[in-house]
């Protein structure tokens, strides 16, 4: 929304995911412990996810504070804000891994991966459900609140157009703040669930889910919601069947040419239309 | 004095101390030269050289080298020797690139006489040219390319306490096809030079001894989902899944084939053995089997390899990890030579070719002509309660 990649989002997420181990040794929890089970479960998720979103969060506005804000004060090109996202990004990592060293931290596990069913010889596994479902119900909480509400329609209104935004009252500075910590949020929350499925933790973990993140977004449409989930899930697609297909060394190959194929054919990414519409 | 005045002294200051500190340091190498000619009383210096990577994806291996290689240099100089030996390290990130630009650094420093590394095969292929025009004697503890011997034709300097990948793609054949019996054999890799290398040749030693090849297939090492691969193996089913990569991902491996109901016996290379690999696998690491070519200490061993693992320990805080203790035996073999008063290039390296054996922590060591160790066996290694423990060498293991 602000024409900028956010490169240190890739760290956002990474804080993410150490925020919620942390939580969990906080609890007691280490490795080696036992899985959970019933209400002792949900509780150790939900804690693990709030640490994680209430640690993106506040890193994200942070970033914003330090780092964003005072170069689109002074109008600084946008250049400019992209080195110091790259700046960041190589900050935290350096920060982390001086601080956590550079080795796997492990994850206890949380979740017993039990098979709920079979469905054409694929499994549906525990862990693989809270994961799908818990992406399904942000999405959709994010993509309501950016459509209904009065702060999400000034994100859309500040994104199309920030001047008019500010003439017709619309905080541009709030809004601005509430865009990274949405996204500090959500990196939170999606370092939670990555942890918990993955079950490790590494200061340079962020960085290839944040290029695929990039990647999903241009694919599905930058600046669209429900494009970012097609991207996500397309791009999710793509690659395993390129691995299954051509094997694992081109699932890489096989996924980026598709993607450059659909932005020749449609630079808007696949549901990009209607934003490339109001643009023009 | 006024502030212009003020700041010029500042000036003038900082420059003062500047060249008194660059005259102090000149005055320093004028000693050792002193020393080196006439070997007066005042305690004479050396060095070895570290070359290897300290930060960066694959610090773990060079770190264990060069706490290894600490705890020889240690010991060297408190027995308060005439000639003492001081350890440079020369951080390389694991990257040949890295390492032609600090090349230049090590090779122009006349005081460094011998070097413990490089680590990497990669690395080594980067510097040995220039190693050998400076007559540099190097001894690697883990550098295990086939080729690196003949990079050079007719060099003296390459040295290995280990032996190179053949040999231990052969270890490892003959352990699955004999011991594990195997019938069916997937082989997954991650792609980098060392562990498709690695999974190949295990392949190709396997299969020409009657084995079937079930798959092979590439993973990732950045990625974390493995499941594409994963879903590939438990299809196939497959009694034995080799793996060739380092120990993060093997870890990550296992736990996924683990968790998705693959129950064949897990095989890795050096790369994989590390207290790493337990951590990143969990519960899911038992009974994985580790070959390597290293020795790996531990106290419990006991013996001089349990000795090492003690010193190790209480010099660095920490175990010893993979080619701790080649990284050991490669720097005590050199400080042997500096010992016998061969304290500088040209006869440290006549030292070194010459030596007939040295009696190192892990192992016996000798050199053939072209500077690989002579062979020595496979050792293997197994996950039992959480540590890795050794099973023994190829040749007591495969009969």
């Amino acid at each position: 929304m602000l024409r900028l990649i956010n490169f240190a989002h890739s760290e956002v997420f990474m804080i993410g995911i150490f925020a919620s181990l942390f939580a969990l040794h906080g609890l007691g929890i280490e490795a080696g412990s036992p899985p959970k089970h019933g209400m002792a479960l949900v509780g150790t998720l939900f804690v693990a996810m709030l640490a994680g979103m209430l640690a993106s969060g506040l890193t994200a506005v942070a970033l914003e504070r330090v780092a964003y804000r005072p170069l689109r004060k002074r109008n600084a090109p946008r250049l400019a804000a992209l080195i110091t996202a790259i700046g960041l990004s190589l900050f935290l990592q350096e920060l982390f891994a001086l601080r956590y060293g550079r080795n796997l931290l492990p994850f206890p596990r949380v979740l017993e991966r039990t098979q709920l069913a079979s469905f054409q010889g694929a499994d549906i596994r525990s862990d693989k459900v809270l994961v799908f479902v818990a992406a399904i119900v942000l999405m959709i909480g994010l993509e309501r609140f950016i459509a209904k509400s009065r702060l999400g329609r000034g994100v859309r209104a500040t994104a199309q157009d920030s001047e008019t935004a500010a003439l017709m009252g619309v905080n541009i500075d709030r809004v601005v703040v509430l865009t990274f910590l949405l996204g500090g949020l959500l990196a939170g929350a999606a370092g939670g669930l990555y942890g918990v499925f993955f079950e490790n933790a590494r200061y340079n973990i962020g960085f290839l889910p944040g290029i695929k993140a990039f990647t999903a977004a241009v694919l599905g449409g930058i600046g669209n919601v429900r494009g970012a989930l097609v991207g996500g899930l397309s791009l999710g697609l793509l690659e395993n069947w390129g691995a299954t297909v051509l094997g694992g060394e081109w699932k890489d190959v096989f996924a980026f040419t598709v993607l450059v194929l659909v932005l020749l054919f449609r630079p808007t990414g696949i549901l990009g239309e209607s934003l490339g519409k109001a643009r023009a | 004095m006024s502030q212009g005045k003020k700041r010029l002294f500042r000036v003038v200051a900082l420059f003062a101390i500047a060249a008194l500190a660059t005259a102090a340091c000149g005055d320093d190498d004028d000693d050792n030269a002193g020393d080196n000619g006439s070997g007066s009383g005042q305690k004479q210096t050396v060095k070895l050289a570290f070359v290897g990577p300290l930060t960066g994806d694959a610090a773990n291996l060079g770190i264990n080298i060069r706490n290894g290689a600490k705890v020889a240099v240690d010991d060297y100089n408190d027995g308060d020797p005439d000639v003492r030996v001081e350890l440079v390290e020369f951080d390389t990130q694991g990257d040949p690139a890295q390492a032609s630009t600090l090349k230049d650094r090590f090779i122009t420093d006349p005081t460094i006489i011998g070097i413990v590394g490089p680590t990497f095969s990669g690395e080594t292929r980067a510097v040995l040219p220039d190693l050998e025009a400076n007559n540099l004697v190097m001894v690697s503890a883990s550098a295990t390319n086939v080729a690196l011997p003949t990079v050079v034709p007719n060099q003296r300097v390459f040295h290995r306490l280990v032996p190179d990948d053949d040999v231990q793609g052969k270890g490892v054949a003959d352990y699955i096809i004999k011991s594990l019996e195997a019938k069916n054999v997937a082989y997954i890799h991650d792609n980098s030079e060392y562990g498709k290398g690695l999974a190949e040749g295990t392949q190709k030693l396997v299969e020409a001894g009657g084995v079937r090849t079930a798959l092979i297939d590439a993973i990732d090492p950045k990625a974390q989902d493995y499941s594409a691969a994963v879903n590939k193996v438990r299809a196939a089913a497959p009694d034995v899944v080799f793996y060739g990569g380092y120990y993060a991902e093997a870890g990550r491996l296992k736990k996924q084939l683990t968790d998705a109901g693959v129950r064949a016996t897990f095989v890795s290379g050096d790369g994989a053995l590390d207290p790493g690999f337990i951590q990143s696998a969990g519960a899911a690491a038992e009974g994985a089997q580790i070959t390597c070519p290293c020795n790996l200490a531990t106290v419990d061993a006991g013996g001089k390899l349990g000795e090492f693992a003690q010193n190790y320990k209480d010099l660095n805080g920490v175990d010893p990890g993979t080619y701790s203790t080649e990284g050991h035996d490669a720097a005590a073999l050199l400080i042997e030579g500096i010992k016998d008063g061969n304290t500088d290039r040209q006869k440290l390296l006549a030292y070194v070719e010459d030596l007939e054996t040295f009696d190192g922590v892990g192992k016996e060591i000798a050199f053939e002509e072209n500077g690989n160790i002579k062979a020595t066996g496979v050792f293997f290694f197994e996950v039992k309660n959480g540590k890795l423990t050794l099973l023994g060498t190829t040749e007591e293991l495969v009969k």
